[in-house]
Formats: structure tokens, sequence, C-alpha cells
């Protein structure tokens, strides 16, 4: 077997004292990057990558990775306890906090570390194997191939909607119209930019989600009437055999789907939690509870998450070309080094490849610790009186917003999608189909016009690729089939709003929301 | 995160100690931190050219210096920070053929003035782009292009890093010099445009040598010819495009990107000679060298007013192939 000595020669590299030092380090920055509210890998990396200038460069990849990785385990913690995500921790806010409220937030941390780890171990498992072969797949997508697959996230944000559909799809529209905002790629024209600098290149996803989530539920933290904890740092962490055992399904369907999404460009961890989640509404057993706090709603896109963040060194570490920001900063990080990223990265730098497919084993059992048992340390930090920890919070999610670019204005932007998300929470409106439509809208018209570019204004294109016709099959299959199953209901007279309405109010008590769904 | 800062922190302290008594004979600057200002996300090739410098000049001037990413709207939002930044040698910028040729000829609406905003300090590097076309795209040369292009109109795109980039204006300037047709496909970014080029959605690119070039050497891609008037030492076999045809027209073809260190307007210049100085003799040096050498590029050097003479004919070259090629003011 080739991988087995490839992954020996691997382990040579990798349990060397300062590379294993190094493997360590990264994990814990990555954790407590992941924890802290407002903070991503980007502006970690890019912050200490002089600092690996002294360093070799197999031990510095491993960290760099450690961190990234290492980011993507910690990060539902903040949007399971506080409801503040990162951007690849949108859908965690969903269930993982609903389920934080109902008092369960031992479990729900339990659940998404235990996921982490399943979707890092498939993604592991994936590299080792089919990472040459599947540096190829970034080749066969076409920019048909991508408006299709981006569209059948479109169909989905009927899954990702908890409350009324129509409200869901206004609030999805809401975000392709507010994803529309900066410079048009094609022609340079400015968009719905109000002559204002600061949005001549958009909006950033970290402004978007911190506002509408995180400073969101800070300002309504702070009008309730009696002082509602959203956790009050007393954890149960381990889980009944039962709950263990819901886990597992949606922990690996989230693997695949996030391993998949990782390695197209452009994927990566934002939408392969979105992904897991709407798959896991449609077929887990247990699809009438998620989005009312349900196991299954935090172990898919956790899993999810993780896998993406894995696979996405694919196209970097097998044709050289860097999926996104992280990995531009990794590949620039080689390029100091004097390793010119290409096409023959893994056979011509076999120690770096292997050696850090291998540190991925070690990190994962490392973060296991740091994300499980140890959690419960971390999250000590919720003693904090909430006088002191919300301004806190506020402060690291404007240096969050801040160190995307340097640029004092998107902590503005950042505000003033606060007081948006505030509105929109009075108006029990849900921003996560909101996300979904700011994430994948611009991708879906991008692409869409390149298509028409390259086809010189056919709307042939879209069914003479095979991929881009399968996809659009498969969506026109999935609107029938849920057409044609609820006409039969209705014939029925069974017809139930349940199934759409998914989980009703936030604040409906459990009870009556097992009810609604039973219908 | 937080003690790891608070780390790092103190390393920059104590490097800075140290350098402090070091510095002491010297005139009175620097004594503080000073800033390359770099128009674009940390990671791209501005950014690691800026690192390099950085590391250099920390050495040779005895305090460190550090690069302060501020990208937006095109590479104008963090050139025209820097045009206005207070002119005390604290400041210092990493300009391009962005910053400095293509961006004063294309956008409307700049906040610095690429001639009197900025004093040039020194030449970095040149850097030519390759013409490199989708391995079973059935053209060798320049002229089979052309000849292909011909005889199949409208069948070519090329890809490129965004609309306004020198990736774009070399295609434009190609196409308004042969008169073939082909169409424009923007990226974001070159990374994309070569998977695109590679997987045969569209055909061809002109891109920066060191990001092309590896799939060159992989047979991915197959270049064509270098846009500049001289061969690259990197890719000798390659011809240029002056010299890859027949054609009277593109004999005048010279397309690069450059990278030249600028400060605002006014920054006093023993500080101006001083850092030209450290940047000439970093030049010579084989590390730096080599490091300019390995990804392409060509290592310039020389005096301010060799860089202040360069831009200007740049500034004059992208203004005609702007107006030549009829691309619309942004």
């Amino acid at each position: 077997m080739d991988v087995i000595t490839n992954l020996a020669f691997g382990f040579e590299h990798a349990l060397t004292w300062s590379n294993l030092l190094y493997c360590a380090i990264g994990c814990v920055i990555g954790t407590m990057i992941g924890l802290l509210p407002g903070l991503g890998p980007l502006a970690t990396i890019s912050l200490l990558l002089p600092l690996t200038y002294s360093i070799p460069v197999d031990g510095a990849l491993i960290m760099l990775a450690g961190i990234y990785y290492g980011a993507q385990y910690g990060d539902s913690v903040s949007a399971i306890t506080m409801k503040i995500p990162h951007a690849s921790s949108i859908v965690a806010c969903i269930d993982g906090y609903q389920m934080t409220l109902k008092g369960r937030t031992g479990l729900a941390l339990f659940t998404a570390g235990v996921s982490s780890f399943i979707g890092g171990t498939v993604a592991i498992v994936v590299l080792a194997f089919l990472a040459p072969l599947l540096g190829q797949v970034a080749f066969l997508f076409g920019p048909a191939d991508y408006f299709a697959l981006m569209l059948l996230g479109f169909v989905c944000v009927s899954l990702v909607t908890t409350g009324s559909l129509l409200n869901g799809l206004a609030m999805c529209l809401l975000g392709v119209l507010l994803g529309q905002i900066g410079t048009d790629l094609e022609s340079g024209t400015l968009r719905f930019t109000l002559g204002l600098t600061p949005l001549v290149d958009g909006v950033s996803v970290v402004s978007v989600a911190l506002g509408c989530f995180g400073i969101a539920e800070i300002c309504r933290n702070l009008d309730a009437r009696e002082e509602r904890s959203p956790f009050n740092g007393k954890i149960r962490l381990m889980p009944s055999w039962p709950e263990f055992k819901r886990i597992i399904p949606s922990a690996l369907r989230g693997s695949v789907v996030g391993s998949l999404l990782g390695i197209l460009p452009g994927g990566g961890p934002t939408i392969a939690q979105f992904a897991a989640y709407a798959i896991d509404k449609k077929v887990s057993k247990y699809r009438h509870e998620i989005g009312s706090g349900s196991i299954e709603g935090v172990a898919g896109q956790a899993a999810a998450d993780e896998a993406a963040a894995r696979t996405s060194f694919i196209p970097l570490m097998s044709i050289g070309i860097p999926e996104n920001a992280v990995m531009a900063l990794m590949m620039s990080a080689f390029i100091i080094k004097g390793i010119q990223p290409g096409p023959n990265m893994i056979a011509k730098h076999p120690d770096l490849f292997w050696g850090l497919v291998a540190s991925m084993w070690i990190g994962n059992c490392f973060l296991l610790v740091l994300n499980v048992p140890l959690v419960r340390f971390w999250l000590s930090i919720f003693k904090i009186p909430y006088s002191v920890l919300f301004p806190s919070i506020l402060f690291f999610c404007c240096v969050g917003t801040y160190s995307v670019n340097n640029n004092l204005d998107d902590v503005f932007i950042t505000a003033a999608f606060g007081l948006l998300g505030y509105i929109l929470m009075r108006l029990s409106l849900d921003p996560a189909p909101l996300m979904l439509g700011f994430i994948l809208g611009p991708m879906l018209e991008e692409n869409f016009r390149r298509a028409m570019l390259l086809g010189r204004g056919s709307f042939k294109v879209f069914v003479t690729q095979p991929i881009s016709a399968t996809l659009l099959g498969a969506i026109a299959i999935l609107i029938l089939v849920q057409f044609a199953s609820a006409v039969v209901r209705m014939r029925s007279g069974g017809f139930s709003p349940a199934d759409q309405a998914g989980s009703a109010d936030r604040d409906a008590s459990p009870a009556e929301m097992i009810k609604t769904s039973g219908g | 995160m937080a003690s790891l800062t608070r780390r790092g922190l103190g390393i920059l302290t104590f490097g800075a100690a140290l350098a402090a008594g070091a510095a002491q004979a010297q005139p009175a600057w620097p004594i503080r931190t000073v800033s390359i200002i770099v128009p674009y996300s940390a990671g791209g090739a501005t950014d690691v050219l800026a690192r390099k410098v950085a590391e250099g000049l920390s050495a040779a001037l005895g305090k460190t210096v550090v690069v302060d990413n501020r990208p937006g709207a095109g590479g104008t939002l963090g050139t025209a920070l820097a045009a206005n930044a207070k002119p005390d040698g604290y400041t210092l910028f990493l300009g391009q053929v962005s910053s400095h040729g293509i961006a004063p000829n294309l956008y409307t609406q700049l906040r610095y003035d690429p001639v009197k905003s900025f004093v040039p300090i020194v030449f970095i590097e040149t850097i030519p782009n390759i013409l490199a076309v989708n391995k079973d795209l059935p053209v060798n040369s320049v002229d089979e292009l052309i000849a292909y292009a011909k005889a199949h109109p409208d069948a070519l795109n090329f890809a490129s890093s965004g609309t306004g980039a020198s990736t774009h204006l070399s295609g434009e300037m190609f196409k308004a010099l042969t008169g073939i047709s082909m169409t424009h496909v923007p990226f974001h970014g070159s990374a994309q445009a070569l998977v695109s080029v590679m997987g045969g959605q569209t055909q061809m690119i002109f891109d920066n040598m060191p990001s092309v070039y590896p799939y060159v050497t992989a047979g991915n891609l197959k270049a064509l010819a270098v846009t500049t008037l001289k061969r690259s030492p990197q890719a000798p076999d390659v011809p240029t495009i002056a010299a890859a045809t027949k054609s009277a027209d593109l004999s005048r073809y010279d397309v690069s990107a450059w990278f030249g260190l600028y400060a605002p307007t006014n920054t006093p210049r023993p500080i101006v000679d001083r850092v030209n100085a450290a940047v000439n003799a970093m030049l010579k040096e084989p590390g730096f060298a080599n490091f300019i050498v390995d990804n392409g590029g060509v290592p310039e050097g020389g005096t301010p007013e060799d860089l202040g003479r360069f831009g200007e004919t740049e500034l004059k070259k992208w203004k005609t192939v702007i107006e030549q090629a009829g691309v619309p003011k942004m």
C-alpha cells in the first residue's frame, strides 16, 4: 500500500519534537481564536506570518494549518453559547443556541466537538487517499456548473428556514440584494454604494454575520427586563448513550458533504455548513426537531465545517491553487520560504504534504482534548458579570471586523448590520436565509454571467455541460417531488403547515412544537 | 491568542531596545516603527515582496519595518491613504504597475496623483507576463494563434484576474494590435482564471510569470511568448511577443508588472536617500536578489530619479493602451 508507506513517511516528519510542538501551538492558538467571538483564522494567520520566517517550512505549515482547522473546531463554541458566529459557524447559531436556551449547552458543545473530530477524521482519510486525484476535480467545473451548484444551494433555502417559508424567501432575497453592493466584476460599475467609498468593495461576510447574529443578540439581552442568561456557566458535558448515537449519522453525512465542498474553489466551510444542515433537515430521522435545538442540527454542520477546512488544502497542495483567502496566505508562506506552489507540489515536496496529513491526525487528537474535556475551563469566561462581558464581546467584534481589511469603516458597517439584525429580530424574521442569500447570491450571479459570456448569450450552455445538466435535473426533480407530496397531502386532507414551518416560533415550548410537527 | 500577541509585542519591544542602542550615532530617523503600505490583502504577490523588503529594511535601518495591508477599491484605497500620510519617513508605499501606471488612467475619481502625491525612492523589480494557452489548443506560436483566431472568429476567450488588471489590459492591447476578436472573461484573482484556462472553459491568459510558469513546466499549459522586449532568464526558451511574430504591429508590445518603493511627497530627501541606498544594497545581496529571480522577476535598483522617469513612461503607455483598446473608464 502506497498510502501506508507515505503516511509512515509523513509521521516521521510530523512526530519530531519540534513539529509536535508547532502542531500543539497551532491547535491551541486556533482553538482560542475559535472561542473568541469575531476573531477569525485569516487575521490571525496574517498577523503570525512574520513569526514563521525563522521556523523551518514544514513546522510553519503544520502550525498555520493547525491554527486554521483548530479555529474551525472551536468556532461553534461562541455561536452555541452566545449566538456570535464566525463565517463558518453561522448555522451553529440556529440549533446550537436553541439548545443553550433549553439549558443543554454541555450537550451541544460535546456534539460540536465530537462531530468536528469525526469530520476531521473523514477528511484526513480523503486527503491521504484521494488528494492527487481530487485536485483535478477543480478543472472539471466550469461557470455553468458552478451556477447550477449555487442554484441547488438556493433550493436549500426552504430547508434552512425556520418559521414561515415566505419570510425565509424574503430574507434570502434581501441577502442577495446586500450581496450586490460593490463593484461589478465585469464592467467595474459601482452598484448600490450610495457614493460611499467604504462600500466600493461590498460588505464583508464577517460584518453581516456579526451584526445580524451577535450584536443583535446582545441588544436583545440588554432590553429584556429580567436578566436573561444565555448561558449560566454550569454544564453537563457527557451525553447519554441514545443521545450519543444520534450524533454519528449526522456527523458522517456532514463529513462527506464537507469533504466534497471543501475541494471546490469558492466552496469551503462557509457553504458546507449550510449544505450539511439542509441535508439533515431532509433525511435525518429527527428532522422534525431540527431548528428547535436538536443534536443533528449541531452535529452535521460542525462535521461539515471541519471536513471542508481540511479538504480545502487539496487544491493548494495538489494543483497549487488557493481556494480561499486563508489558503492564499498559506501559499504566500510557501513563496516566502522559496517554494513555488504548483501542479507538482506533492511529488516535489512529499515531506511537506505527507507531514501535513500526518500532523492533521495528531492535531485532531489534540483538538478533541482541547474541545471536549477542557471546554469547561474555556467557559469559565462566562462567570464574568454581563456588565463587563458584553462590552468585551463587542470589543472583540470590533477587533475582528477591523482586522479583515485593517479598515475602520468596516466597524461602522458592522454596527449598521447590528441595527438591521435587531430590527429583524424584533420582527421575528430569521437572519439565517439572509446569510445564505448573501453568500450564494454574488457567486450565482457571477457564474451565470460568466457562463453566458462564454456561451455568447445562449442559454444552451447550461444543458450541454454534463455536470450542470445533471444538477439542474436534480433541482427539477427536487421541486417536483416537493410539489407532488404537498398535493398528495392536501388531497388526503392531512395538510399541515408544520412541514414547512419546521420549528414554529422560537418562544414556543418544546412540547407544543413536537405536537405541531407531529401534525 | 491574547498571550501570544503579548509575547509577540514583547519580542518587538526587545528588538527595538537593542536596535535603539545601535542607532544612537545615526541621525534621528528612524526612532520608531516604519510601515510599508501595501494596497492589497496579505498573501498576494505584492504582499510577499513587501514582507521581504520589510525584512531587509528592518536589518538595514535598525528599526522594525512592518507591512500594513490596506486593501480595497482595486488597490486605490491604500494608495490614496499612503498619498495622504504624514511625509515624515515613517510611511512608505509599495507602488506597482496598477497604482502608478494603470489606475490613474482608468479610474475617474482617484484621491491621489501618481506624480504629485509621491516621491519615488527606488525601483525594485519587473516581472514579465506570459501568454499561455490551454494545452489542447492547436497552436504553438503567436503567429499560429493569430491565424487560428482569424480562421475561427469569436472562438477565443481570454481569462484575466479582474477588469482593469494588467492581465486584462495585456489582452486588450494584444487584441487592439492584432485586430483579432476574443472575449474577455474576468475572474476574482489569477488562481481562478488559471483554473479556467487549464479546464478549457477559456483558452488563453496573459498572467504574471511566477503564477503561470509552474503550469507550463508541468505541461498543463503551453507558453507562447513573454510580454517584455527581452526574454526572461527564468524561461530562456520562450520567445518575446515582439520576436515570436512576423506582425510589425506587435514589435511594440511590451508589458510587465513592476514594483517600486515610494513615499508621500515632501518626505525629506536624506530619508529617501537612506532607504534608496539600503534597497540598492539588498538588491546586490544574493538572498534578496535570488528571491526575486526565483519568482520570475528581474532586479532593478538605481536612483530615485530612475524610478520617477520609468513611472512617467508607464503612465503614458497605459494611457495609450486604454484609449486604443477602448476600455471604459471606471
